[in-house]
Parts: structure tokens; sequence; C-alpha cells
């Protein structure tokens, strides 16, 4: 079968078609390109910044000289006006006169003036060549017409060498993986790459990914200590920001509403009435209402409902063990029902095309708790104890690049004149290590 | 080439293995003449099904062969042996699934590889039912 | 269940690996095939696109026409666009200048800016290059192909998937789920992939 070129290795169904060799040329060539435009440029910085300046402080000779001149000399640059200091200066060589209008190595150009004026000040012109004010001066012994009045090294010098750095590190480091990619199968690819993970230096849970690999390690949750029992859990989603959006929402849509309608009662007030204005924002100012009204029942649900905890005994969970929780239940509320379960959903992520699709499904839940019609009073929260025990034989959390299977504890209640809440509380079940679970 | 095939046997055939266990066996591969072969891939791997695009992570990968300074023998049986990790194990979900393999390649100087796979069992996680509990 | 008491691992026929683009030839309707088209697309200067509504196979039918491109004598190079997703990818240009005939085939092309498009097409003209391209509207090219929800080619296409499950979809299901996503087939084939699951689990 003939086969295609593609940019992007792709797997069709069970076999792979396709030559990656043009693909992988392409990409080769596009790293190359970045490291030699790295070398080049860093190799022209290096010639004419770095090594003149070693020369200067290494290899020119030092002298007297008086200045006979100052100025600054002034260029337009797109940045605006450039000022450089400068010198007329006259030394002797071996009874050689010479005359060079100098400063230092680099004559670069600042857009200050102010400290272009400063280095002038530095320096006295000789008036009286009876008297004349020296200073020292350095001269290139290969060629002494050149000179300069200063010395030493800048800091920016080594600023202007991050750019070709990053050229050299990105075209480098691309050329180098390209290479190592190059006419690999799929299995030794993905094999390089799980050694490269189990390489990772920085990874502090470094001996669980290994022990557990494609396990969330939850250190989230670990990192977060309760006040009764072990830890915290950190809940999910919080519903704060799903009020964050309403409010942004609201504000804008009524932000830009609002400018018409000023405008449109303005001119019923002094009897020039647009009454297709008026019919025409008619809808509009009932979304900004019903956003408003929405808004302000989102806010009470969520101070009115109050903030919802749990804590745990342990984590992560092992299969067969039981823990100890305390859920915590706030506001002022009348509570119909509260129920706390163990959940666990499959998540898988497909993109095709410019499509891009999520899907969630349950495939388990367990009921932990359940209580029915109590109050819950202000600044008296509700609490509860209640153990849950981790499945034997569920499957454990799991996580890659477009598949996961989420373990939560989930506090879903409905409190009187409140409705329906749910908050989710995400957990990690960790498989057995070493266990046989059949 | 079309006669080209590779085969698969695991010892213990077809039981269900566990976290740490040792999984073991042999391959060889039909119609293939020494003298074809570049290099000879063996790779203990998960995958994921289902309805979401599909991961892979390799658990234990070996390559041999003359460029790798091996001599092989394609017909006669080679043997491989890996200690299995502790996840993640075998899964029958409802949009996502999770399956194990040993896959064995044989890149050829000329022509498509001759590739083969066998699938078993790590965990004994059982199905999800189509309704949760 | 296997003699060891676990349950077997059965292949749903529905899974993205056996549905997305490239692993099914595309199913034209009567009197079109992928070589007619390459042959219109030849009289186009090797020019051409293909519209057609979400899910309806424009995917599919782009990964069928590179081999018969390639048969015609053009080597291809394939851009996959997905949402949001502005520019083409780093590497392109480098990628894709070669001295031999080639297409482009971009595979959402209507994600790219009016610039990117100006630029890419310049840049195929300037260097002798075919585009081929996918959208969901039309693009200024010439019109190669529409595709569409037909509820015939579906029934074929799932009759090839499940040829060898013992578990089947029934026409009159596939029938319902074509009226109820209203031909996008992608979706049809994410339903009967559950369908399918429920089906052999309690079988």
């Amino acid at each position: 079968m003939a086969r295609n070129f593609r940019y992007y290795g792709k797997k069709r169904g069970d076999r792979r078609t396709g030559s990656r060799m043009l693909g992988s040329v392409g990409e080769m060539i596009f790293y190359a390109a970045f490291l030699l435009l790295g070398c080049v440029s860093g190799a022209m910085l290096f010639s004419f910044i770095a090594i003149p300046q070693w020369r200067v402080n290494n290899e020119f000779v030092r002298s007297t000289c008086v200045v006979l001149e100052k100025r600054i000399n002034e260029t337009a640059d797109d940045d605006g006006p450039q000022y450089r200091p400068e010198f007329r200066i006259r030394y002797e060589i071996d009874e050689v006169t010479y005359l060079a209008w100098t400063y230092d190595i680099h004559m670069s150009h600042s857009g200050s003036r102010e400290n272009a004026q400063q280095i002038l000040a530095r320096f006295a012109v000789t008036e009286d060549p009876n008297d004349p004010i020296d200073y020292y001066c350095w001269y290139d012994p290969t060629s002494p017409e050149k000179a300069v009045l200063v010395r030493g090294t800048s800091w920016w010098i080594w600023l202007v060498f991050i750019v070709p750095a990053s050229f050299v590190l990105i075209g480098g480091g691309g050329l180098i993986y390209s290479v190592l990619r190059w006419g690999k199968s799929a299995e030794r690819r993905a094999a390089m790459v799980q050694h490269a993970i189990q390489r990772d230096l920085f990874d502090a849970n470094g001996k669980t990914t290994r022990e557990f690999p494609n396990v969330p390690n939850g250190v989230d949750i670990t990192n977060s200590p309760g006040t009764t029992l072990a830890y915290r859990l950190p809940i999910g989603a919080s519903p704060a920001w799903k009020l964050l959006v309403v409010l942004l929402a609201c504000v804008l849509w009524n932000g830009i509403v609002s400018v018409f309608v000023v405008i449109a009662v303005g001119g019923h007030l002094e009897g020039h009435p647009d009454w297709g204005l008026s019919v025409f924002l008619l809808p509009f100012m009932a979304v900004g209402i019903a956003l408003v009204v929405f808004l302000v029942r989102q806010l009470m649900v969520t101070t009115g409902v109050g903030p919802t905890t749990i804590e745990i005994s342990d984590h992560p969970l092992l299969p067969g063990k039981q823990y100890e929780l305390l859920v915590s239940q706030s506001g002022r509320l009348r509570v119909n029902s509260l129920c706390v379960s163990l959940v666990c959903n499959e998540q898988a992520t497909y993109r095709q095309g410019t499509d891009t699709r999520r899907e969630t499904r349950l495939v388990h839940r367990r009921e932990i708790y359940r209580r029915e019609g109590f109050e819950v009073g202000r600044g008296l929260p509700f609490e509860a104890r209640c153990n849950l025990t981790a499945p034997e034989a569920a499957m454990h959390s799991f996580k890659a690049d477009h598949n996961e299977i989420q373990w939560q504890v989930v506090v879903a209640g409905n409190a009187a004149g409140w409705g329906d809440f749910q908050r989710s509380f995400p957990v990690i079940l960790r498989p057995a290590a070493g266990n046989n679970n059949t | 080439m079309t006669d080209s095939l590779a085969i698969i046997r695991f010892d213990g055939n077809g039981r269900v293995y566990g976290a740490g266990d040792t999984l073991s066996g042999e391959y060889r591969f039909n119609g293939v003449l020494p003298a074809q072969i570049k290099a000879v891939e063996v790779s203990v791997l998960w995958y994921s099904e289902g309805k979401g695009d599909e991961d892979m992570a390799v658990h234990e990968f070996w390559r041999s062969g003359p460029d790798e300074g091996e001599r092989i023998d394609p017909s006669r049986p080679a043997q491989f042996t890996t200690t299995l990790p502790n996840c993640p194990l075998s899964y029958e979900g409802l949009i996502v699934k999770i399956r194990w393999c040993v896959r064995v390649r044989a890149i050829l100087h000329r022509g498509k590889d001759v590739v083969a796979q066998k699938s078993f069992r790590l965990g004994g996680v059982p199905a999800v039912e189509v309704s949760a509990s | 269940m296997n003699e060891h008491g676990v349950p077997q691992q059965i292949e749903n026929p529905f899974a993205t690996r056996h549905v997305r683009p490239g692993a099914l030839p595309y199913l034209f309707s009567a009197g079109e095939n992928t070589d007619e088209l390459v042959k219109r697309l030849r009289n186009n200067g090797w020019w051409g696109q293909i519209i057609g509504p979400h899910g309806s196979g424009k995917s599919a039918l782009l990964a069928s026409l590179a081999p018969a491109i390639e048969r015609a004598g053009r080597k291809t190079f394939l851009v996959e666009l997905h949402d949001r997703q502005r520019r083409l990818p780093s590497g392109f240009h480098a990628g894709a200048r070669t001295n031999d005939p080639l297409v482009v085939i971009v595979d959402g092309y209507e994600q790219l800016g009016r610039l990117q498009r100006f630029r890419l097409k310049r840049f195929c003209r300037r260097g002798g290059l075919g585009l081929l391209a996918s959208a969901h509207k039309a693009a200024g090219l010439p019109e190669l192909f529409q595709t569409s929800a037909n509820l015939d080619v579906v029934q074929q296409l799932v009759e090839r998937l499940q040829a060898e499950s013992a578990t089947k979809v029934g026409a009159e299901e596939v029938a319902e789920r074509f009226a109820r996503h209203g031909g996008n087939v992608r979706e049809i084939l994410f339903d009967l992939y559950d369908l399918y699951e429920a089906r052999r689990r309690h079988a």
C-alpha cells in the first residue's frame, strides 16, 4: 500500500500507516535552523562584544593622555535619541603622537543624556598646554591608534547572550530529541519517555511515582492537615468560582444594556421618546434582570448553605481498609437531607478534527452516610462522623493524557428554601503494592 | 512476506497475573529469514481503549539484533521475562478500558515490520456493571 | 469469563481506535470513489476543499484520499488543526519544502486566521504545491466534495465495524440514532459504543 508523508505520525486503528521519515526530517531541519541561528548570533556577539572587552582588560597597554575636547554624540533611533560621550585625547608612544576620539571599547549609545553628561564631567579638558591634566589611557599594542579612556567589565555583556543561548538550547535539544526518535518504533519511543520520567530529579514524590505509575500522588491532599483528623480534603470545584463567573456575566451584560437604557429613558423624559429603541431593549433588560436574580440566588445559596468540609483519618485509600470521616456543614439552614457517598467516575477525552469531546461516566456509587431533617445554626456547624471502607476489588485511581478514573467523596444535600446543593472532594484510591487482586 | 507471522506464548498460559508477579514466555517468527532482520523489539505495555484517545506506556522494552551486535535466528524461540508493576491494573470499564499485552516486532531491512501481540490480565478488577450500584 | 473466573477482554467495535479517520475507508454513495475525486482534484490544479457539517466524515474522507493522491503521483503532507489552533504548526514550512510534487492537506482549515490562510495559499502557490482543505463551510478553494449525512452509508459502516462481533446492533437502532443526532456520524458511533457495551455485558 502506498504510504503517505505525514507531519504527525498518526495511528490508524491498530495499524500505523505512513512513513514518519519526512516528518522527522522536517522537524530536524527546523531545530537545526534554530541551532545554527543561535550559534551564528552567539559567535557574532562574542567576537564583537566579549573579545574586545577581554583584550582591553588583558592586552591593552597603559599610557597617559590629555583630554583636548569632549562632546556628546547624539543619534536618532527608533527608540528615540541616543547619546554617547566622546573625548578627544592626545597620547604619545615611542615619541609618536596620537590623536583619537574615544571613551570605551564598545562606543555604545544609551538613551540617557544625563548619564552621558555625568561621564563627560569626570574628565577635564586641558586648557593650558603648560599645565596638562593627565589621565590614564590604554592602547592596543597591535594598532596603537586605537585607545580607550576606561576599561573593566560591563555586566550587561552577559545578558545579550541569553537570546542566542536560548536558540542553541531549543535547537540543540530539539535536534538531539529528533535524532534519538529517528526511525524508532512507537514502543521504543514510549520506553524512552518512561525512562526520562523515572529519571526526573525534581519529582519530590519520585518513589511514589515509580511504585504506582499513572496513579496521582495526592500531594495536594496530604499537604492539607485537618483540625481533628489527619487530613482535610480539598474541594473539587469551589462554588466561589461559579459565583464569580455569574457576577462577571451580570456586570458585563447589565453594564452594556444600562448605557442604552439611560439613552432611551432620557429620550422619554425630554419628551422625544424613541419607541423603537425602547421596545428593542426590552428583551435585553429581561435577560439582565434574570441574571441579577440568578446572581442573588447563587450568592444566597453559597453564603446561606455555607462551606462543606471533610476530614479523613488517612490518605491515600487502600483497598479494603476502613477510614474515618468527619463531615462538617456550615450555614444557617434547615436541611431536608444530607448524603455522603463514595463515587467513581471514568473520564475520556477525544480530539478529532476541530472537535474536543470529554465524556464522564459514573461507574461506582456507595452511600456512606445519610441524615434527614435537621437544623444548622449560624456559627454552629453540623458535624457527623462516619466510616468509609475502600472497595476491595475496585479499580484504583488512574490518570493518563486522555483517560482518567477519578474517585471522590460527594456530599449532596437539599436545604429548605435553597434547593439542592452538591460538593465533591477528590480522593486517591491506590492499588495494594504487590497484592494479587484475584 | 505475506506468510510471515510472530507467535507469542506465555508460561502458565492464560492465567491472570498479580502485581509483582513474574511474566515470562517466549516468542518466535515464522517465515522470516535471519538475513532479513534488522532488529527485534519486545515490549510489555499497557494501552487504553474506549471513547477517549488512546494512551500507552511501556513497562519493559528489549531490543536485539544485528544492529545491536547480536545474531538472531528468528525461527528459534527467544525468552522474555519481567516483573510486573503494581499498576495500572487491567480494567474493563464503560468508556475507559486498560489492556496489557506483550508486543513483538521484527524490523526488517525491507518491507513492513512483522508485529504480533498477546494480551494478558494484570490484577482481577471485575468488569464494571452498566448501571452503577 | 475464562477458566480463571475473570472477565474476558472483548473489543467494542465502536471504540475510538476502530472508528477514528483512517481506520476505515470512507464509504461513498453510489457513483463516487476516491479515484474520481482525485481526477477532479487534478483538473483543479490539485487545489480543492471538502465541506460538510460536524461528524459527516470530512477527516475520514481526507484519510482515504491521501493514498489515492499518492497513487496518482503526488506526495501528501497532512496538517491537523484542532479547536482554537489559529496558526500552522511550527516546522510546517520546513517540512513542506520539497522538490517533489506535493499536496498539502489541511484538516480544519477554517481554524486558521485570515492572514494565516493567505500565507498558506501564497506558500503553496509559489511552491507549486497542491492544497486540499476540509472545512465546515466554503473556504475560498475550488469545491471538491460535500460530505453529508446518509443513513444507508452509516448502516454499511456499522455492518463493517461489527462484522466479527458476536453481539450486534440492529439496523433500526442505527436509524433511530441517525435521526436523533441529525446524521452526525461521530455522535452516532459514540452512542452505539454505549449500546454495544450495555448489550454485551447483559448477554
